[in-house]
């Protein structure tokens, strides 16, 4: 099976930066593209079409914040801000040119990855549910569906099932999970996390899928 | 200007000036002139002197007396000089020359120092936007290697910039420019943020998050406000007590024409003689003194800060029992009407 990865431009001028962001998408699933020739950044962007863009307000020739007003003119594609400017005007700007999303540096990376893929699901946003096996997923109902079999779940429960799903044969740490819930707005405890977790797991077992979710131990979880 | 007052200072020229009229009266008697000349020449004289004087003393009196009064009722007394007329007696109009002189090279300086502190300020931040590049590339760089690296790694970094954002906002809170943006706002995403900041400190020091903020909105700028709030947050980790299960609740209640944000700990608390005082810079306090981290820049600068947005901000505590920070949020009737 061929996967089509989703594209991901880097606009960012410092080398370290780029190195590590590279490594960070290219790890998450991710194809990594790094603007080199700042010059004609422009004409670069439009050239490689990426999915997404990732774009930084300092940069050579010119500034972010007019490239993306000069991008809007020909393009659609999602961009978000990825700044050191702090300030509540530059994000109203942005936003107002038409970012996405915007993010201040020093961001969190698993963050980074969430609004990444917030964004991907907001675009393909005709199909709201996703699968698993042969169990069909609602996330806002909150509902598993097997034939004419229904499993409820609760909000934790769902967003660590979701979570799970997207990183599908992955091992999913217990830090990045909780980084989902508290993004979420469900501040939970470590024992709550953990009392979740089990209860998920239990369900899942009556519902018919035993070991769905593997215990790495000292690395986290993985959905099989 | 008092007439008494006037006269008194004036002593020396009238003492004179009798000296002066019992000469003439003397010379007079002594040529044995006719009485009814006497007293008449002595009218004169009285009359020709108390004019001077008056005529000298309502002349100034017009001057000064606008001088004090307007004095009195400016708020910044250096700009009395715009409020005066021109005064039309000599000694007046050197002064008033002389105010006008002194005042411009005052402004002068202060606008120096307000050139060299926007400098100053200017380059704060553009430092802080640097810094921030390498800290940013720490933090992929944990991330990445995580495997490998400690959780202690990161834990740092952000303490680092914890520390850097301070900085950045005194600057910005000392400088009277206005440089922040208001806005509608939630409230849960910038307590979203904040959480997310300190989620690594909170799991760690077992301080469990309760929020309840009804959806509730308010005007503020929102990059300022979770400053605020991340200082209150890492004011109640470091202050934690550890002999019971640690909590921090964060609520918002909305009231007729004010929202009320309360971030509520069961920390350490605050001697009630430490209270009064907390918002002082470099206050360090009782506690302050136990945990030697303490700038006692923190609640400070958040004081500054809510004081420039318009937010009220008021501390309540009972030692060893609980701390409660309040910011208050007054409504906005205006802007609610022309938003519907």
């Amino acid at each position: 099976m061929v996967i089509d990865l989703k594209r991901i431009m880097i606009v960012e001028d410092d080398l370290v930066i780029c190195e590590e962001l590279y490594h960070l998408l290219s790890n998450s699933g991710y194809e990594a593209i790094i603007l080199e020739d700042f010059q004609h950044s422009k004409e670069e962007i439009l050239k490689e079409n990426p999915d997404l863009l990732l774009l930084d307000i300092n940069i050579p020739y010119m500034n972010g914040e007019v490239l993306l007003k000069e991008l809007r003119k020909d393009s659609n594609m999602p961009v978000i801000m990825v700044t050191s400017k702090d300030s509540e005007v530059d994000e109203v700007l942005s936003m107002s040119y038409g970012a996405d999303d915007y993010i201040t540096k020093p961001y969190n990376p698993t963050i980074l990855l969430l609004r990444i893929a917030a964004i991907f699901k907001r675009m393909e946003h005709e199909q709201k549910q996703s699968k698993y096996r042969d169990v069909t997923v609602y996330p806002s109902k909150g509902i598993l569906q097997k034939g004419k079999q229904e499993l409820q779940l609760t909000k934790n429960e769902m967003i660590i099932f979701q979570f799970l799903l997207n990183h599908q044969g992955q091992i999913v740490s217990r830090d990045d999970l909780m980084t989902d819930l508290w993004n979420n707005e469900e501040y939970i405890n470590d024992n709550a996390l953990t009392v979740n977790m089990s209860r998920l797991r239990t369900k899942l077992t009556e519902f018919g899928y035993r070991d769905a979710i593997e215990t790495r131990k000292g690395y986290g979880y993985i959905l099989l | 200007m008092i007439l008494r007052k006037y006269i008194k200072d004036k002593r020396l020229v009238i003492a004179i000036y009798i000296l002066g009229y019992f000469s003439i009266l003397m010379m007079l008697f002594a040529f044995k002139c006719d009485h009814s000349l006497i007293i008449a020449i002595s009218i004169v004289l009285f009359v020709l002197a108390s004019s001077i004087l008056l005529i000298e003393f309502y002349r100034k009196k017009e001057f000064y007396d606008e001088l004090i009064q307007n004095l009195e009722s400016l708020d910044q007394k250096y700009l009395v000089l715009e409020t005066l007329t021109k005064p039309s007696f000599y000694e007046g109009v050197i002064q008033y020359q002389s105010l006008y002189e002194i005042n411009k090279s005052m402004l002068e300086n202060v606008k120096e120092y307000r050139t060299r502190m926007n400098d100053f300020k200017e380059y704060v931040e553009m430092w802080i936007h640097e810094v921030k590049v390498p800290i940013s590339s720490l933090v992929l760089m944990c991330h990445n290697n995580k495997d490998t690296l400690d959780k202690k790694y990161i834990g740092q970094i952000k303490r680092l910039d914890n520390y850097i954002d301070q900085v950045l906002y005194y600057v910005r809170s000392e400088n009277c420019e206005k440089d922040f943006l208001i806005k509608e706002v939630k409230l849960e995403k910038i307590v979203g943020n904040v959480a997310l900041r300190n989620k690594d400190l909170l799991l760690e020091n077992k301080i469990d998050l309760h929020v309840q903020l009804n959806a509730i909105c308010v005007l503020t700028d929102a990059k300022w406000l979770e400053f605020i709030l991340n200082q209150m947050i890492n004011n109640s980790i470091k202050y934690k007590r550890d002999t019971v299960d640690s909590f921090i609740r964060i609520t918002a209640t909305e009231q007729k024409d004010v929202v009320i944000l309360s971030i509520y700990d069961n920390g350490i608390g605050i001697p009630s003689s430490d209270l009064s005082r907390v918002f002082h810079k470099s206050f360090t306090g009782e506690n302050g003194r136990k945990k030697s981290k303490s700038t006692g820049m923190g609640l400070y600068i958040a004081k500054n800060l809510c004081d420039q947005l318009g937010h009220g901000i008021r501390i309540q505590s009972e030692e060893g029992l609980f701390t409660e920070v309040q910011i208050i949020f007054s409504k906005d009737d205006f802007y609610s009407l022309t938003k519907m």
